[in-house]
């Protein structure tokens, strides 16, 4: 297996008439190793989830392909199960049900199924939900059920776009970790589309750093911690140093942002606490 | 209330190095006095989008109820000479009785009711079908809408005479009365209902494997369902005042026949008991579409 390969990949959206196409991609080329997981990561609007979308073919490029294995990818398939920021579960469908749509879509025998949704509940610590329904779950069970509900039919390619993105900062490094281990567990090869830069590097052997306006592939970085990944990756110094190279890259343009790097936090991490106040 | 290390009657050596404006480390019981109070306090039924006890609910709609009957018999009774113009409840009631009795009421109920049951069945059929086809589909939605937006405007009891030269005077020119006058309303309606499924549903459906059939029938279905309730249950009104228009002008029964003869005989306990028929026959059917929206979509937002 190859991977996946994304060619030359440029999408523009009419603007109105008279008025220049919006570039939201302009050649990006990238490429997802079986069984890597690769995060982009990208101010918003630097057409990410565009990319995202065409990968997974619900939107259409105006040019270059992408490839799977060498298939030119044409529409949406199960080939690549997707996962959204908003889970967009079937919110009359249990936990159970939920999972088993893909399955049922591929006709798998009626045995074989609930095999493969027992083993999914397992991996994702669902078992004690299996016949709740959305609306009685956490947002972080949630999520687990979208993620197993795309892993079901045995997706070559797992498309992530801010999965994490809804998700309190406990229960999304609970989350982050959670992926880590379905990813070990299953060897999936996932993309993930993420604006936080710490996630991208927690979790991915590569980071594709992306600029907006054109959407473009600005960097490629590998992460150097090897098949090490997790919490033991917060403990090495080299983790602060591409963290600040990252979110320079990411703020280039601006020079306020890259003069120091106190001011490049991510944008979504909790502003410093005020000094405390007599009550 | 302050709680300011300061002003506590026993600081301890640690609170002295604290901070001044840091609560201490070895927290003390801060004062116990009251010296007012801040914030309005609300009266608990009157609070703006509170909630009152179950109780209380009730309590006041019965309490509506018997206002608005009250003031029907003080205002009955207050008639004089003219009382025969409005029957006090009691009046109204025996009247009811009465054609319950003679067995009028029920065969009324039952003609009215087959009516309503064909003619709104058939619009529901019409409406869900062309309305989710327009929610999903751009180019169906480009195709009908106009002529659905077009037909309207036309006032489905003006065609009243129209049917009856088509079609007769049997059940016929009044069930295609009643289909006419909601059957519009039923498909834009639904179609806004389909329009609200969350296109990343659909995305997600089709990363999934769906097709577009499976996804219309499994994902837009489902998922309109209690929407397709309510809509059903808001023009139910429609289709009973369109029934009462083809009563009103040919059919040897029905309830709406039934009030016009009443009034040829100056029946008017007998006119205000059905009346009160119809507006039990509309709270009743109500409450069931009510019931089946939250026991078929207890995950729906408007469902509990």
């Amino acid at each position: 297996m190859t991977g996946v390969i994304v060619e030359a990949v440029t999408k523009s959206f009419r603007a109105g008439r008279g008025v220049d196409p919006l570039v939201a991609l302009d050649g990006v080329d990238m490429h997802i190793d079986a069984g890597e997981l690769v995060s982009i990561v990208g101010v918003s609007g630097c057409g990410k989830t565009t990319l995202l979308n065409i990968v997974g073919g619900l939107e259409t490029a105006t040019a270059g392909q992408i490839r799977i294995d060498g298939d030119l990818i044409v529409g949406p398939g199960p080939d690549r199960g997707m996962v959204f920021q908003g889970y967009s579960l079937f919110p009359w469908k249990s936990v159970t049900q939920n999972i088993a749509f893909g399955l049922e879509c591929a006709r798998w025998p009626k045995a074989r199924r609930q095999g493969r949704i027992d083993e999914l509940l397992g991996v994702t610590g669902l078992t004690e939900f299996a016949g709740h329904r959305p609306d009685q779950l956490s947002g972080g069970m949630r999520q687990r059920v979208a993620i197993a509900r795309a892993l079901a039919p045995e997706p070559d390619v797992l498309l992530l776009d801010e999965p994490f993105g809804s998700l309190d900062a406990q229960t999304k490094r609970v989350m982050q970790d959670f992926l880590l281990s379905v990813q070990a567990r299953t060897s999936a090869t996932i993309l993930l589309v993420t604006h936080d830069v710490s996630e991208a590097i927690y979790l991915s052997q590569r980071v594709y750093v992306m600029a907006s306006r054109p959407g473009r592939v600005l960097e490629e970085i590998a992460v150097p911690f090897g098949s090490v990944r997790g919490p033991a990756v917060l403990r090495d110094a080299r983790f602060l140093d591409l963290r600040e190279e990252i979110e320079e890259l990411l703020h280039a343009p601006s020079p306020l942002a890259s003069s120091s790097s106190e001011q490049a936090i991510p944008a979504q991490a909790a502003p410093p606490l005020p000094p405390p106040v007599p009550l | 209330m302050s709680i300011v290390p300061q002003d506590d009657p026993e600081p301890v050596a640690i609170e002295s190095t604290a901070p001044p404006n840091r609560q201490p480390t070895v927290s003390s019981a801060p004062s116990a006095t009251t010296t007012g109070t801040r914030g309005r306090r609300h009266q608990a039924l009157m609070r703006l989008r509170g909630d009152i006890p179950r109780s209380v609910h009730l309590g006041l709609a019965a309490l509506g109820v018997l206002v608005l009957l009250g003031g029907w018999a003080l205002l009955a009774t207050s008639m004089g000479s003219e009382s025969f113009l409005l029957p006090t409840p009691a009046e109204a009631w025996a009247a009811g009785v009465d054609l319950y009795r003679s067995g009028d009421l029920m065969a009324d109920l039952s003609a009215s009711g087959r009516r309503i049951a064909i003619g709104y069945g058939i619009s529901i059929v019409i409406g869900v079908a062309f309305g989710v086809l327009i929610g999903s589909f751009r180019s169906a939605a480009a195709f009908v809408e106009p002529q659905v937006a077009l037909l309207r405007y036309i006032p489905a009891s003006a065609l009243t005479p129209l049917f009856l030269l088509w079609l007769g005077i049997d059940e016929a020119p009044k069930i295609a009365l009643i289909v006419v006058g909601t059957v519009f309303y039923n498909i834009l309606m639904v179609a806004d209902v389909a329009r609200a499924v969350p296109k990343e549903l659909v995305n997600a459906s089709y990363t999934l494997g769906a097709g577009r059939l499976t996804i219309l029938r499994r994902v837009l279905l489902p998922y309109s369902w209690p929407g397709i309730i309510d809509v059903a249950r808001v023009n139910l009104a429609a289709a009973w005042l369109m029934l009462v228009v083809a009563e009103l002008l040919a059919a040897q029964q029905g309830l709406a026949f039934r009030v016009v003869r009443a009034q040829r005989f100056r029946q008017v306990d007998t006119m205000f008991a059905l009346l009160i028929v119809f507006a039990a026959i509309g709270l009743v059917s109500d409450l069931a579409l009510r019931a089946l929206r939250n026991r078929t979509a207890p995950w729906s937002e408007g469902s509990r």
